[in-house]
């Protein structure tokens, strides 16, 4: 039954591949009105295009604007300065298009797993009186069976389905966020620090997950992570952010862009090769001279690393 | 396996007593009130056996008998013939009950467009801009230093009851609809945009499903509030209801008739809370209080 499932979310995925999206951002800068200090620059000057189909991972210690990034690509923030395109239009309000998954609260706590990974398309399909017809309960059934299996490819077990977030662990409320957001195939899928509550075997399972699903249909991530590892495990490009200082004024707080070398290995050996290990002293060492990121990163790497290899 | 009882428990924080020693200990106070109210009853009716500020349990089973069983004095006489169930009906304590409940659920079912306001200040900030400001001026209004305005405006009728109970619980309803719904995280709301919802999905979908629990816990502790509007409105100007009655008795020192109806409304009330309890429970299993 499960090998059924999971041929049929093979084939719904390839249906409804993803159209490419990119994003822009131009001469981005985000302040925050900071009381009789002023104003906080969060972000400043900051410029990147991310190609359609990339992982975009974005670093950076607490405070350097990594989520606030992540909130004006959604339409959720509006930057006090610059423009912010996805597939060429102005963002203006929260994006449809984009799929998020946040930290924590990211299922709704009355709904049944089952209810919240179906509540998007449901939406989608049609709106209030439309969802007594009775082709909306045919749709549903369908629905539900897709839903089913993208869970079961998340790791859930079919007794699952139809328990409350408060019943999951926080390791089976984040395979559920990501099939919420997976279900409505987005052309970008947004995360924010979304496994960074999680144990790490659950983390290095989750991270495979996420990395077939992109390699299957291609969306385009944007990823945000204080763990370089797993930034460097996961993307195909890596965006390190600083924090904003007083002396920095008219600078970009990018501190790095770049390409992250592929590599044909499985995600729990690469972690392991010695090119893995000297990107990522290279990357930390950046980090620590741009920030004091390394403080705290230290402790998390070795923790996922372990996860990974576990 | 249940730890043996020590005395050095009563005191602890970290401590689970038995299912048997929570019944027990909270029926006590109950017994207690009970004894202490014969023993003063004993010891006045001992001075003087037609006293009447703490009735026996005859006077009282008497007092209860007339209310249930008997007409109010200003009606109508009941046919002798009558079955035990036109008795009731045809009550005292059925008619008032009746008047006051009728009073009562108006008044709640007035409540919820409040709660309506209360909600739609939290998730439309021009709503809550419009109104905020006022509610919470509103809110310090002394409810019943409205009583002569409602009067004025609305008779001495029902009306003016209903509305004394809905604007003095109304804008403590909406303030607490609006501080419940407001601490629903950005995030559900953030996620439910990007699930395609419309404005009105995240209102009434997601943010009032997700409160609703929490709207029926405000209600119930509202249900003394709204009882004490009712008591004042029915006591100062009616014709019938429980608190028509109460003060009625008073003149005539009827404390075999208040102390069963003031436990009748305690009764009421509690059943009431334990419904919406109950309701509660079984309509929101995914409900987690903190």
């Amino acid at each position: 039954m499960v090998s059924a499932a999971l041929r049929l979310v093979d084939a719904v995925a390839a249906q409804a591949a993803p159209q490419r999206t990119e994003i822009e951002l131009r001469d981005v800068s985000v302040s925050y009105s900071a009381g009789k200090e002023g104003s906080k620059t969060v972000l400043s000057k900051l410029n990147l295009k991310v190609g359609a189909g990339e992982f975009v991972v974005i670093l950076g210690e607490t405070g350097c604007g990594k989520s606030t990034l992540l909130r004006l690509i959604l339409g959720q923030e509006f930057p006090t300065e610059g423009v912010i395109e996805v597939d060429g239009k102005p963002v203006m309000s929260i994006d449809a298009r984009c799929g998020y998954v946040p930290q924590k609260y990211s299922l709704f706590p009355d709904r049944t797993v089952l209810g919240n990974v179906m509540y998007g398309p449901e939406n989608a399909k049609s709106r209030f009186l439309a969802r007594f017809r009775p082709s909306f309960f045919a749709y549903r059934r369908k629905l539900r069976v897709e839903a089913q299996a993208y869970l079961v490819r998340m790791g859930l077990r079919p007794q699952d389905m139809n328990k409350y977030p408060h019943q999951l662990s926080g390791g089976m409320q984040q395979r559920v966020a990501i099939a919420q957001a997976l279900l409505m195939h987005p052309p970008v899928l947004l995360l924010d620090e979304a496994f960074s509550a999680l144990d790490p075997s659950t983390r290095a399972s989750l991270q495979e997950q996420l990395q077939g699903v992109w390699q299957e249909s291609k969306p385009t991530v944007v990823f945000v992570t204080h763990n370089t590892s797993e930034a460097l495990s996961l993307g195909t490009r890596l965006i390190l952010l600083r924090r904003h200082h007083e002396d920095l004024a008219g600078e970009t707080n990018l501190v790095l862009d770049m390409e992250i070398p592929r590599s044909s290995l499985p995600l729990s050996m690469r972690v392991k090769s010695l090119e893995f290990q000297e990107l990522l002293e290279h990357v930390r060492q950046l980090a620590y001279e741009s920030s004091s990121l390394h403080t705290d990163d230290s402790e998390s790497d070795s923790s996922v690393e372990e996860g990974t290899l576990a | 396996m249940a730890q043996p009882f020590r005395v050095s428990d009563l005191a602890g924080i970290q401590v689970r007593p038995a299912r048997l020693w929570t019944h027990s200990l909270s029926w006590i106070l109950f017994v207690a009130g009970i004894a202490l109210y014969a023993h003063f009853s004993i010891v006045r009716h001992r001075e003087n056996p037609e006293d009447r500020v703490i009735p026996s349990a005859t006077q009282m089973i008497h007092g209860l008998k007339a209310s249930v069983l008997e007409p109010a004095e200003e009606d109508d006489p009941l046919d002798p013939g009558a079955t035990l169930f036109q008795q009731v009906r045809h009550s005292m304590i059925w008619k008032d009950t009746a008047s006051s409940a009728r009073r009562f659920f108006t008044a709640l079912l007035l409540l919820v467009p409040a709660m309506l306001i209360g909600l739609h200040m939290a998730v439309f900030p021009y709503v809550g801009a419009f109104f905020l400001l006022f509610v919470l001026f509103f809110d310090k209004i002394v409810a019943l230093s409205l009583l002569p305005i409602l009067f004025i405006v609305f008779g001495i009728d029902e009306w003016s009851k209903i509305m004394l109970m809905v604007i003095g619980v109304a804008p403590t309803l909406m303030l607490d609809t609006y501080n419940i719904a407001g601490g629903v995280p950005k995030e559900q709301v953030v996620k439910a945009f990007t699930l395609k919802s419309t404005n009105l999905d995240v209102a009434y979908r997601i943010v009032l499903k997700q409160v609703l629990p929490q709207l029926i816990n405000s209600v119930r502790l509202n249900l003394k509030p709204l009882a004490l509007f009712l008591f004042a409105g029915e006591m100062i100007a009616s014709t019938d209801g429980l608190a028509y009655r109460i003060a009625i008795m008073r003149r005539h020192m009827g404390m075999d008739i208040i102390i069963p109806y003031l436990l009748w409304v305690a009764l009421l009330l509690f059943s009431l809370d334990a419904l919406l309890r109950f309701t509660n429970r079984r309509l929101h299993p995914w409900y987690q209080p903190l």
